[in-house]
């Protein structure tokens, strides 16, 4: 029942968390210097069609009327409308939420598909030459800028080699829409150019966003296969004659990984509601790029609603992630 | 009357000691000294102090050769003069944003976990709504509010990274503030700021100097990125990752443009995680290695 009590109970904290992230995100936009409303009526618009667009848009309110104009819209599932592109924002972060999941299920993958054999082979061979030059690497994964990184494998692979597409997602109008996830829906319906090209479009970023991940995936990795190799059991089992493979493989792996799948799961959060420079360094239409656009044009709602769209994503999915480790290792739940 | 400390300069020098032992943790240590010294040295070291303002359309986007050692930019100023001027800005940054960061958060977590009421779990859930949303996204957003410089720059990473240490003290303070020595403290009768100043901040200070250090290099990744963003100080400043962002029209003629300072970026940070990592190893042997962010 303590597992009952701890999803309650976070699922009861996310109501204040997303309150609170609101009036933040509220208070940000409404001490700025620019002004959105004049923006929007143009170089040319006179003051009186200045203020009349500002009444228009409730912009002349007090502060706290506004807050609790945007908190009622909320409630109703309204984030408002973005200023610019004149849609609805929460249709607009609903559309790009594919994207930025697509790209975050593939760099994630990646990371692992790299990061567990190589922080299992660092840990079994401890101080050995691999490992110091796993080490380096892992070390160099986390300290890379990823706009940099992203900048360099364009100029590499888009520019000269010529084998991924500079930026983009899909070229054309890709996959009949089924689940959004556009190398899933072109499986789907045995579309293979449109996989090939959505592969093609999604290797870049993909692997920008799993460099740093596969490090930090490695490094947790080692220190709990470590930690397991060098417990009693483990010795026992040895000493009772078991191949060294199958201890290894069945009760070291299995043990050993219970951080690394909490930290595959907080990476996965933080690149679900953050990868912003990369998404918009590839152009990749998901959130992060939304994000970057409505607060290069000052769009106040949009930011806001990003913003609340993130850290609820965020806080969800690492309550999830909480839920599975009690699952995992029966010892956390105290 | 002290914490349980065996003396704070043997303390010291032992530490030292160690960390000279620890190969990774002198590299990560000599990449800082070096960005240090670049950012001292810097109208001495470079070839082209003055490229830092000056326009010479006549030499732009030269490759690296004998006279500009890392080509110039699309001004034909001297990449790596301003490289070494982009080293203070880098410093400047970093220092000022992590330590306000330190100065707001420390005490926010000592006060919370020293008392046990509604206001610590106030100031609490209050960081934790900070931490609720990924850092650089809070950062681009107040950046962007308070419009391109790098005072804002400092602003924005500055409230978005003190949650990190008033979390870290909380939990030390919670679990420190049984032990005897503090119960002692307080029932010979000190007042509560002497017994969280003088009682249970010594002790919790190597877990904060860890975390500050890796701290360090990530505050430096995301002040880079929000420069990359258009974010940071505005043009003629020699900011690393405005650099970055501004050799992408020049692509792919232009390799060298983004080369020197994105591996410079690389480099102190990887040198902060290096020293951290061997801190970390010396000072909070609890902690594992590993993670990312501060």
């Amino acid at each position: 029942m303590k597992r009952l009590e701890l999803i309650l109970s976070r699922l009861l904290w996310l109501v204040p968390t997303l309150i609170g992230l609101g009036v933040i995100t509220f208070a940000i936009s409404h001490v700025i210097p620019t002004d959105p409303v004049a923006i929007l009526a143009g170089e040319n618009a006179t003051a009186e069609q200045i203020a009349a667009l500002r009444t228009q848009l409730g912009f002349d309110r007090p502060l706290p009327v506004q807050l609790l104009a945007y908190f009622q819209d909320l409630l109703r599932g309204d984030m408002g409308v973005s200023l610019f592109s004149q849609q609805p924002i929460a249709e607009e972060l609903a559309t790009r939420l594919p994207a930025t999941l697509e790209l975050t299920f593939a760099a994630v993958l990646l990371a692992s598909v790299l990061g567990i054999p190589l922080g299992v082979v660092s840990a079994l061979r401890r101080n050995s030459a691999i490992d110091h030059a796993l080490r380096i690497v892992t070390v160099s994964g986390l300290a890379i800028p990823s706009f940099w990184l992203a900048i360099q494998l364009q100029y590499l692979f888009a520019m000269q080699i010529g084998v991924a597409p500079l930026n983009g997602r899909i070229d054309g109008f890709g996959p009949e829409p089924v689940t959004g996830l556009m190398l899933l829906d072109s499986l789907l319906q045995w579309d293979w150019e449109s996989f090939w090209g959505a592969l093609r479009h999604i290797a870049l970023p993909a692997i920008t966003l799993a460099l740093p991940a596969a490090a930090t995936i490695a490094r947790f990795t080692r220190a709990g296969v470590l930690e397991v190799v060098t417990s009693n059991y483990v010795l026992y089992e040895r000493a009772m004659g078991l191949p060294g493979a199958l201890v290894t493989w069945k009760y070291v792996l299995r043990n050993a990984l219970i951080s690394t799948v909490t930290q595959i799961g907080l990476i996965f959060g933080v690149l679900l509601s953050g990868a912003v420079v990369v998404e918009a360094v590839f152009d990749w239409p998901g959130l992060g790029a939304f994000a970057v656009i409505s607060i290069i044009q000052s769009d106040h709602r949009a930011v806001m609603g990003f913003t609340l769209w993130a850290g609820a994503i965020f806080v969800i999915v690492n309550l999830i992630v909480d839920v599975l480790h009690t699952l995992i290792d029966p010892r956390s739940t105290r | 009357m002290s914490a349980p400390n065996h003396g704070f300069l043997a303390g010291a020098a032992d530490i030292a000691r160690r960390l000279l032992r620890d190969r990774a943790a002198m590299v990560g240590f000599t990449l800082i000294l070096l960005l240090v010294l670049a950012a001292i040295f810097a109208p001495w070291l470079a070839t082209h102090p003055n490229d830092v303002y000056e326009i010479h359309t006549a030499r732009r986007l030269t490759p690296p050769g004998a006279e500009h050692w890392m080509g110039t930019d699309r001004m034909g100023a001297d990449i790596y003069s301003r490289l070494l001027f982009g080293a203070r800005i880098t410093i400047l940054i970093a220092v000022i944003a992590v330590g306000t960061a330190v100065l707001v958060g420390v005490p926010i977590g000592l006060v919370a976990g020293y008392y046990r009421n509604w206001f610590s779990d106030l100031l609490m859930r209050l960081s934790d709504i900070f931490l609720a949303v990924p850092q650089i996204v809070l950062a681009i957003a107040i950046a962007q509010t308070l419009g391109p410089s790098i005072e804002n720059v400092i602003l924005a990473l500055s409230a978005t990274y003190w949650p990190f240490w008033a979390r870290l003290v909380y939990a030390e303070t919670r679990s420190i503030k049984n032990e005897t020595f503090v119960e002692a403290a307080i029932a010979l009768g000190a007042s509560a700021p002497r017994v969280m100043i003088l009682h249970i901040l010594p002790n919790i200070a190597s877990a904060i100097i860890v975390r500050t250090s890796i701290g360090m290099g990530a505050t430096i990744l995301t002040a880079a990125a929000l420069g990359f963003l258009g974010l940071g100080a505005p043009p003629p400043t020699p900011e690393w990752g405005r650099t970055i962002a501004e050799s992408r029209e020049y692509l792919p003629e232009a390799w060298w443009y983004a080369l020197a300072p994105g591996i410079a970026i690389f480099l102190v940070v990887m040198g902060f995680n290096l020293l951290g990592d061997g801190l970390r190893d010396i000072l909070d042997p609890r902690i594992r290695r590993g993670g990312r962010g501060p």
